[in-house]
């Protein structure tokens, strides 16, 4: 029964492969209906396995031996345990909705491209799952490069578009930077400890030194950065909008970007044991979170924006594990998947309705044309903000109690950041659907709202966005933290104590009623339509210019590299490599000429070279003792 | 012991079926299903049930590691008979005959799993040599087959003399002809451990077997044989044979080498042979023609590699052997399958199959990355496990290196007949193509990606 | 030196592979005359070739032809199967030697080995090799 767990990934392998293997063949609805349904029935399986693994222990699925060398063994296991059953629940359910909306938003396409498109989509789940699922971190890394390959495909998916490879291609080397990290990470753990199973590496953890942990902790924190777009590898993700926007939602905000949260949260045990490092994720996740936080202030692109937003959310996520939250960490991961996922659809939804405009400048008043994207969307932009008792404001209020337990200065960092979330999205909001239309004429003939199948899954992530907190409604407001207590076998939550805490969560309540009230006016202020400037200086072009990071990773690394790698193929390869392997290569066709000769066909030259060489072996065998000490003399 | 004689009955049975059976396409057939039943026989043997039960008098034993030999060897042949058992009506009429003598060879091949005994070596030896000396001349009209079947013979027989005398000094030296030696009361100990005579004879043993199994530098005959047969018995005898050659040599390794082992280096002996077989191997294959010709130098090169493991005598290397049994006989099974259908055996036959048969081109690509040792296919645990074997020992590791540098040899000549395949412009002719041997093909080539990508499952045979 | 161990080998202490020493003395020994002997006549005999002389000696009858003419396969066939046949009475000697102590478990392997050859001997009249005429 407990092998049950192997369906839930065999499912979107199977959508895959079908997809994949008959793409040519399947009409849309068919390919659509494959892709979907073997997602939902991923999903079922999931909610099973969540009302199964309900306050009962961990339990590991070995499936068989992947690697099995002498005393060396990874097998290929599934490790099931509320973590990753949360997980299998966020990349299904959500997934699905994804995939539903998709059925949709991609129909312009033609069946081909279709299938191929749901095929990829369908291999992402699976690679995700696998991520997830993984009882050891080979299996993990196996995931991980998966959705990396996934995430590479999908966001080169328009693949006739330069511009669109180019940001696939940054995508996938950022990736495998922060891969080469995690890689290293590994075989330092299968170094010193000879397993890289979980619950092995865990037991065996207080043999490490305190290098080791500290090394190995900040290795997989670089893995981490790559796939979840942290400082200094994040730039990637906002390039990565060139994908087709479901795609965006399911990989670039709901899931993958959270892998690099999973794998920390999963190791929480290897992290607690370091300060350094901890100290150097919380740091990093609060600077990405601030710095993407200003970019997003002063984007055009609503994708852009959004990408940056998710950029900056990934950062508190970080900010969260690194200051010893990690339940809290993952809670923000399951409410960022609602509300963002919710966001990035409804922005496909517009992206739709207007032909293909992405550019914010360009929209406005769409609240009259679009109703139910924008009610879902606005439900989605307070969420994120931390309106009182919306998802958001649990998860995020959560996030700076325990940052302020840990350290003021961090806290009032932290909340600037979270102010400056909400300025940004308010600005999104009011550009996109409120205020006059500023597009042309024929866009707003085209205005319409979506089909069902992309509305329902808004409403529904809606609905999730504004009550998914519940779960873990501080007892402060008369809840009770349900999130922490699923989670606990696996990851120890931090405990608020004292009585402060009730009182601090009434000041947070407070202060976020007011900042948001202040933003509120600002914002409609600031950004109202007739206050649009086109063009920016100043500081807002700085902001805009995303800090010139990409000019400086050009100036800094890719060009040197690209002038050394000149400088390697015109002199290096051409005359010394080439020469050496090209003279490789003529010897052996020398000599090759030379040893066939002795093939003379003659059966009486062929016996003379036996027993010259039977006479040979016995010369040598009498004289062993000296041809040993000859040869131990030269070398 | 139920492979051994069923093999004998089954080969009787084939030979009375010539004249018994008038329909000469329902030999194979026949023969298909007979080497069933040994696979099936040999089966039920390794647990335990055995049809035929009597004292041996230790002239054989049955261990896991014979019997898991043995499965592979019929398993491989059955394979072998199913995709190309119809070209073997092609020579001649003696159809029946020519399968009554494979099963000959499966009766001496099984023999060389279970000896215990350098009788028993010289039986199974000889039982499997002397059928290929009459397959490699059965193209009764072809010159160069009847030359090829001469020469076979001629040095063939010059080892088997060899291989005696080397018996007949071992049995001087220790005063029996069982594997097992008691050394304790023999006198005239050389180097305090074993009988001069006795390392004498194992030398003299070394060189025959090393024949046999085609080891440089006693391979010269080789090319010329596997060139001249006709290309259905080349792949017989260069997979299964070769095969069971390794076999017997390990076993004599294990017991009688490492037993002496302190009196003489083996080791160094061996380093030689690996050395010079890798060499003429890969080196003289890089500037053939024929593909049919290029095969035969790479099964030398290959047999430089199963050399390891008689280098590296651990359970690796017991392991390690079998895996490249199976590995490498699939393949080049395959290989030969594909080749006898082509019209013309040079590379520039190939050019452009991809073209006209694409799943031929693809299978074949995929037996050639196998010999090659490209990772996901069987060729790479193959070979990873004879380098993990001599690593293992602890000794020689220059070995390992020269190893890899001339698999990366190998590669190109492999990577020729792909290029031909897929990326020269040509006609590539095939005789007629049935879809039941495309799907023998495609078998073959999921065998090889499956052991390829999990070898435990035939490792695992080994232990439970 | 070392290839001389193996006299020492043999020739130092008693045992088994000291009984090999009169077989190899009379290996050396007969190896050795019979080429000191051909070696001598070559170089003592004395030497007169006349045409004559290098003539093949037919009892005085002039020759004519080659003496390699070609014989009908069939001949060879039989001969080869009468030896085979012959080698197989050769095996009945021990046997009939130890026909008592062998019981009837060496009986019935006798009859399994003369069963074999039986059905050689059927497969070969069979398949027609016996047939002088075809």
């Amino acid at each position: 029964m407990n092998s049950i767990v192997s369906l839930v990934p065999l499912f979107p392998l199977l959508g895959f492969l079908i997809n994949g293997l008959f793409r040519k063949s399947l009409s849309k609805t068919a390919a659509g209906i494959i892709g979907s349904g073997a997602v939902l029935l991923s999903f079922i399986i999931s909610v099973y396995l969540f009302s199964d693994i309900k306050g009962n222990e961990g339990y590991i699925v070995n499936l068989f031996d992947f690697i099995n060398v002498a005393s060396f063994k990874i097998s290929f296991a599934f490790q099931v345990d509320q973590l990753s059953v949360l997980f299998l629940l966020i990349i299904t359910g959500i997934g699905f909705l994804i995939h539903v909306y998709s059925t949709a938003y991609m129909k312009e396409e033609v069946p081909a491209d279709f299938a191929r498109y749901f095929a990829y989509l369908n291999l992402f789940v699976f690679s995700m799952l696998l991520l997830v699922l993984g009882a050891n971190y080979v299996i993990m890394f196996i995931g991980w490069e998966g959705v990396g390959l996934c995430s590479y495909l999908l966001i080169g998916y328009w693949f006739s578009n330069t511009d669109y490879n180019y940001a696939a291609k940054k995508a996938f080397i950022m990736n495998r930077i922060g891969d080469l990290g995690f890689l290293l990470a590994i075989f330092w753990i299968l170094g010193k400890l000879g397993t890289a199973t979980y619950s092995e590496v865990f037991d065996l953890r207080n043999t490490l030194s305190e290098t080791d942990i500290t090394a190995i902790t900040l290795l997989l924190f670089v893995g981490a950065c790559g796939k979840s777009a942290q400082i200094p590898l994040y730039t990637w993700l906002p390039d990565a909008m060139a994908g087709p926007t479901p795609v965006s939602a399911l990989i670039h905000a709901a899931t993958m970007v959270t892998a690099g949260v999973y794998m920390i949260a999963r190791s929480n045990v290897l992290y607690a044991m370091s300060e350094v490092s901890s100290d150097v994720v919380a740091v990093v996740g609060l600077a990405t979170a601030i710095l993407a936080g200003t970019i997003a202030l002063y984007q055009n692109d609503i994708k852009k924006v959004l990408a940056y937003s998710t950029v900056s959310q990934l950062g508190f996520m970080f900010l969260a594990l690194g200051v010893g939250a990690y339940t809290t960490g993952v809670f923000h991961v399951m409410t960022h998947a609602f509300f963002k996922a919710l966001m990035f659809l409804g922005a496909g939804s517009v992206i739709h309705a207007m032909g293909g405009e992405q550019d914010i400048t360009k929209m406005g008043g769409l609240y009259k044309k679009l109703p139910k994207t924008t009610w879902t969307f606005v439900i989605g932009v307070l969420a994120i903000s931390g309106f009182p008792f919306t998802s958001g404001f649990i998860s995020k209020d959560e996030i700076l109690i325990s940052v302020f337990e840990k350290s003021q200065v961090l806290y009032w960092f932290a909340v600037f950041a979270a102010v400056l979330t909400a300025a940004y999205m308010f600005r999104l909001m009011w550009l996109v659907f409120f205020g006059g239309f500023r597009g042309t004429h024929e866009q707003e003939h085209h205005l319409h709202e979506s089909p069902a199948a992309m509305t329902i899954p808004l409403i529904i992530l809606a609905i999730l966005a504004l009550v998914g907190g519940f779960v873990q409604l501080p007892e402060a407001f008369g809840g009770k933290e349900y999130f922490n207590e699923f989670l606990s076998p696996v990851v120890p939550a931090m405990s608020h104590e004292g009585s402060s805490v009730a009182t601090t969560e009434y000041y947070m309540l407070t202060g976020t009623v007011i900042g948001l009230a202040v933003i509120y006016f600002l914002t409609r202020k600031k950004f109202a339509v007739s206050m649009f400037e086109g063009v920016y200086t100043g500081v807002k072009k700085f902001l805009a210019d995303k800090w010139y990071i990409d000019e400086l990773y050009d100036a800094f690394i890719v060009n040197p590299l690209n002038a050394f790698a000149g400088f390697l193929k015109s002199v290096v390869e051409r005359s010394g490599i080439d020469g050496l392997v090209n003279g490789v290569g003529r010897f052996v066709n020398y000599s090759s000429r030379q040893v066939r000769l002795l093939q003379s066909g003659q059966v009486g030259s062929y016996i003379l070279f036996m027993v010259l060489s039977i006479t040979v072996f016995f010369l040598v065998f009498w004289n062993q003792d000296n041809i040993a000490h000859f040869l131990t003399n030269i070398f | 012991m139920n492979a051994i004689i069923l093999s004998a009955i089954w080969a009787v049975i084939m030979m009375l079926g010539s004249f018994m059976v008038k329909r000469k396409g329902n030999f194979r057939h026949i023969a298909a299903f007979g080497l069933l039943v040994l696979f099936v026989a040999n089966i039920a043997d390794t647990y335990g049930y055995s049809l035929f039960n009597f004292n041996n008098h230790g002239f054989l034993q049955f261990t896991r590691f014979g019997y898991l030999f043995n499965s592979i060897a019929i398993f491989s042949s059955l394979i072998y008979v199913l995709i190309t058992g119809k070209e073997i009506s092609r020579y001649g009429n003696h159809t029946a005959e020519y399968f009554a003598l494979i099963f000959f060879v499966m009766c001496g091949v099984s023999m060389l799993a279970f000896y215990n005994n350098l009788l028993t070596l010289f039986l199974g030896i000889e039982i499997m040599t002397i059928p290929l000396y009459i397959l490699t001349g059965s193209d009764k009209r072809n010159m160069k087959s009847n030359e090829a079947a001469l020469k076979y013979f001629l040095m063939g027989s010059f080892s088997t003399g060899i291989m005696l005398m080397g018996i007949v000094f071992s049995y001087g030296g220790t005063g029996t002809f069982s594997l097992d030696v008691s050394r304790a009361g023999i006198p005239n100990l050389y180097n305090h451990v074993a009988s001069f005579l006795e390392i004498v004879g194992l030398l003299l043993l070394l060189v025959s077997l090393a024949f046999k199994v085609s080891a440089a530098p006693f391979h010269f005959w080789t090319p010329d044989v596997y060139d001249g047969a006709p290309s259905v018995f080349t792949s017989f005898m260069a997979t299964i044979v070769k095969a069971a050659g390794f076999i017997a040599f390990i076993k004599l390794c294990l017991v009688r080498m490492t037993a002496t082992s302190a009196a003489i280096d083996w080791k160094m002996i061996f380093a030689i042979i690996i050395i010079a077989t890798l060499l003429v191997g890969n080196i003289t294959a890089v500037f053939q023609q024929s593909v049919k010709r290029m095969l035969a130098y790479s099964s030398i090169a290959q047999a430089g590699f199963m050399l390891f493991s008689l280098f590296s005598v651990n359970d690796f290397a017991k392991e390690g052997i079998l895996l490249y049994s199976a590995a490498y006989s699939l393949a080049t099974i395959g290989i030969f399958a594909v080749l006898v259908k082509m019209k013309d055996y040079t590379f520039e036959g190939y050019n452009g199959l991809a073209k006209k048969q694409p799943l031929l081109a693809a299978t074949n690509t995929v037996f050639l990355l196998s010999l090659a040792g490209i990772p996901l296919t069987a060729g790479f645990f193959a070979k990873y496990y004879m380098l993990a074997a001599v690593v293992k020992t602890g000794s020689y590791l220059w070995l390992v290196i020269v190893a890899v540098l001339f698999a990366a040899v190998s590669v190109y000549y492999y990577f020729r007949v792909i290029q031909a395949m897929y990326f020269k412009d040509g006609n590539a002719e095939t005789e007629a193509i049935t879809p039941s041997f495309k799907a023998g093909l495609l078998l073959v080539a999921a065998l090889i990606i499956l052991i390829g990508v999990y070898p435990g499952i035939i490792l695992n045979w080994l232990y439970f | 030196m070392n290839i001389l161990n193996i006299l020492i080998d043999t020739v130092s202490s008693p045992g088994s592979t000291s009984d090999y020493l009169p077989i190899a003395i009379q290996l050396i020994f007969a190896a050795g005359f019979v080429a000191t002997m051909i070696a001598l006549s070559h170089w003592i005999g004395p030497k007169r070739n006349t045409s004559d002389k290098l003539e093949n000696f037919t009892s005085g009858i002039e020759t004519h032809g080659d003496a390699r003419q070609p014989m009908a396969i069939k001949y060879f066939l039989v001969a080869i199967l009468f030896v085979l046949f012959d080698v197989e009475v050769i095996f009945f000697y021990p046997y009939a030697v130890n026909f008592k102590e062998l019981g009837w478990s060496g009986f019935f392997e006798i009859i399994l080995f003369v069963a074999f050859f039986l059905i050689g001997f059927i497969y070969i009249i069979k398949s027609g090799a016996l047939k002088w005429e075809d």
